[in-house]
């Protein structure tokens, strides 16, 4: 088999993983060498789903021992298998990161003989481009759940980022779909990462040329849609992960049907774009807005809104907490304001100290008066804090969720999303009738 | 305080004529109608000052803006500097001014009228040269590693330090078509240089065109199709970066 061929088959079985960041660390290059690492991370590419493309992101292997329902590359399915020997591996990342197409390689992999034989084939290319071509460059890889200790400590010496998928949101959906793995097959490794990033951060206090281990900390990714958990369940699993095992990232992957499987859903299911796209939105909070998953979801709405952003939700569920003195609150409750981001948000904390703020300084500033206005009060403006609920409601919904375009459907088009037929919305009314019932919708809310 | 004059200032276009331009503006006290390269169209309708690039008045304005206006300043106006803003000149010059009075206060003052734009200026070039660290292409002559791009801005002097570090035993070209300016990196030494056509690259060989057909086969197979979105593929990757990159220069 050729390497087109190859390289074809260990692309097409991994496209469902959905990191392709390349941040965390910053290197820069070396006399001798090929490489460096910034980082906010860079993209490359975008591929025609919209997607960051950064890194090569391959299997070593896409022939698995192992049999999980929700996988294309499970052993009982009927699809080409291929491997890569290392040194074509380690060749292939040098040709395409000298063209600059890449930031790196991403590299994982199916389960062929057990764990600890798929580990050291995977150290095997690592130990190639980071010894022979002393590449410098970005590397995530993925450790296998069940190899050995020793060997993920390995994998983590010559990796800036380790990976280990939870897959699905609960033990229960484990046990279903993937009988092979068990929760503590995965939590162990995620632990051990963690314990090992931890402990490598005090030596290098120390000695500063101890090897770094796993420098851009871990990320994990699960599929949302599989199995029948809450939007509240996912975001407070995601929640502990943050603070238990310090991970950098949780990746989200809307569940495209692989297989006709009783246990899963039926072939024809859309993947739930809408319910991904507001589950990154609400990790968005948790990271970079002082939320707790409480505030965001609770018992009594389980589930995210499908018009409304979680923030601009939070916002219309605790009027009471508005309007915001922009001349004077805290950071956190200028976060809170919908129309202000993290950006504008501390610009204002800076600017406000030489002067008052009005409407027009905002403006400058970058936020968003179309959504903010009724939410503050600045010098020379009282708030339309107020006004009649159906402009509020209509300035907050999300455009996403109803735009169309001539040439293609919208980010979420109206039928494929059941969470809107399940709000009371009919798939067949027009674009613009079924924003406004959802205006109105969320007007009598309020 | 300044006077607002109706004279047009003409300068050579690099950044040290800009701060002797500066230098003029702050000790005749006036705020000129606006400043040109001498390579624009003339104005008719002003009356117009040549300003000389004197090295040793553009050092003494250039150590002024660390020691005024702080320690981020020097980089804001630089990169600000590089941006295709056609009055980026007066742009700059009226924050300078406010910076003289406000010290180092001004470059957190984001929404101040005279600090807002250079904000933005510097905002464009910076995230525009970050875009070009991705989607820049090269491709492989043998002799050395050859790349097209056709930026806004005039982002090459921020390339220089991350594909000189990135790729420090290659030699390497990169032609900005915009601005007729190339980068050239060489046994380990830059270089820019302005151009007055187009340089001619070789031909490409057999296995830089395998590269070049594994790598389109890659970006096709990696995208989910049940996910298929243009739209937000045109967002995040406009068409005007795509004539340059490999994989998607023969898209329609
Ligand atoms: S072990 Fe990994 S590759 Fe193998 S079937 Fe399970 S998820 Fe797929």
């Amino acid at each position: 088999m050729d390497l087109m061929q190859k390289l074809t088959i260990l692309a097409d079985s991994a496209k469902y993983d959905v990191a392709c960041t390349s941040s965390g660390v910053n290197r820069g290059g070396a006399h001798g060498s090929i490489g460096s690492a910034s980082a906010p991370g860079i993209c490359h590419t975008f591929s025609a789903d919209g997607r960051c493309v950064s890194l090569l992101k391959v299997l070593m292997t896409n022939v698995c021992t192992f049999d999980c329902a929700y996988c294309v590359n499970r052993r009982s399915n009927d699809v080409p298998r291929a491997a890569f020997t290392p040194q074509e591996l380690a060749d292939l990342t040098i040709q395409f990161y000298r063209r600059n197409y890449i930031e790196g390689l991403f590299l994982s992999s199916a389960v062929l003989v057990n764990p600890d034989y798929t580990t050291e084939q995977m150290i095997k290319a690592l130990e190639l481009l980071r010894g022979p071509y002393r590449f410098r460059g970005y590397i995530h890889a993925k450790a296998i759940p069940g190899a050995d200790p020793l060997l993920i400590q390995r994998l983590g010496i010559l990796a800036d980022r380790l990976s280990v998928n939870i897959e699905l949101p609960s033990a229960a959906s484990l046990d279903r779909l993937a009988p092979d793995k068990k929760k503590a097959s995965i939590l162990t490794p995620m632990k051990q990462i963690a314990v090992g990033h931890a402990q490598n951060r005090k030596e290098l206090a120390v000695y500063r040329n101890a090897p770094k281990f796993a420098p851009a900390g871990q990320s994990t990714q699960m599929i949302v849609g599989a199995t029948p958990e809450t939007d509240r369940q996912i975001l407070k699993l995601t929640e502990g992960l943050y603070h238990r095992y310090s991970l950098k990232r949780v990746f989200y992957s809307a569940y495209i049907p692989v297989s006709q499987d009783s246990r899963l859903p039926a072939l024809d299911t859309k993947p739930p774009l809408l319910r991904e796209h507001r589950l990154y939105q609400a990790d968005w909070l948790l990271r970079f807005y002082h939320f707790d998953a409480d505030e965001i979801l609770d018992d009594d709405n389980p589930n995210f809104d499908p018009f409304l952003d979680p923030k601009c939700n939070w916002a219309l569920h605790h009027l009471e907490q508005f309007p915001v003195d922009i001349n004077r609150a805290p950071l956190e409750m200028l976060l809170r304001v919908p129309g202000i981001g993290p950006k504008s948000a501390k610009r204002i904390v800076q600017a406000r100290r030489h002067s008052q703020l009005g409407l027009d300084e905002l403006k400058r500033i970058g936020v968003v008066l179309k959504r903010a206005q009724y939410f503050i009060v600045c010098k020379g403006f009282t708030s339309a804090h107020g006004t009649n609920r159906r402009a509020i409601a209509s300035a907050l919904i999300d455009p996403n969720v109803f735009t169309a375009h001539t040439e293609q459907l919208s980010l979420f088009s109206l039928g494929e999303t059941p969470q809107l037929s399940a709000a009371g919305i009919s798939p067949d009314l027009t674009l613009p009738q079924a924003k406004e019932a959802a205006i109105s919708c969320i007007a009598n809310r309020m | 305080m300044y006077r607002e004059s109706d004279v047009v200032y003409r300068y050579d276009g690099s950044f040290e004529g800009f701060l002797c331009c500066v230098f003029e503006s702050i000790s005749q006290k006036e705020i000129p109608f606006d400043i040109l390269p001498w390579d624009f169209a003339a104005t008719t309708l002003f009356s117009e000052k040549d300003i000389p690039t004197e090295i040793a008045k553009a050092t003494r304005v250039k150590s002024s803006f660390s020691k005024k206006l702080g320690k981020a300043a020097p980089t804001c106006i630089a990169h600000a500097f590089l941006s295709c803003h056609p009055q980026k000149e007066l742009l700059l010059l009226r924050f300078l001014i406010l910076g003289y009075a406000k010290g180092p206060a001004v470059l957190s003052m984001a929404g101040h009228p005279d600090v807002a734009p250079v904000l933005a200026m510097e905002k464009q070039v910076s995230s525009e040269a970050h875009q070009f660290t991705g989607f820049l292409r090269f491709c492989d002559y043998g002799e050395f590693l050859g790349s097209t791009i056709s930026p806004k801005n005039y982002v090459l002097p921020l390339l220089r330090l991350h594909f000189c570090q990135r790729y420090p035993s290659e030699n390497f070209l990169i032609y900005d078509q915009t601005h007729n300016a190339v980068l050239l990196y060489f046994n380990g030494v830059s270089e820019y240089l302005i151009l007055d056509k187009p340089p001619v690259f070789p031909a490409v060989s057999a296995e830089e065109q395998a590269y070049q057909t594994m790598w389109k086969q890659f970006y096709q197979t990696i995208s989910i199709s049940a996910r298929e979105n243009p739209r937000c593929r045109q967002t995040h990757c406009p068409k005007r970066y795509r004539v340059n990159m490999t994989e998607l220069a023969d898209e329609r």
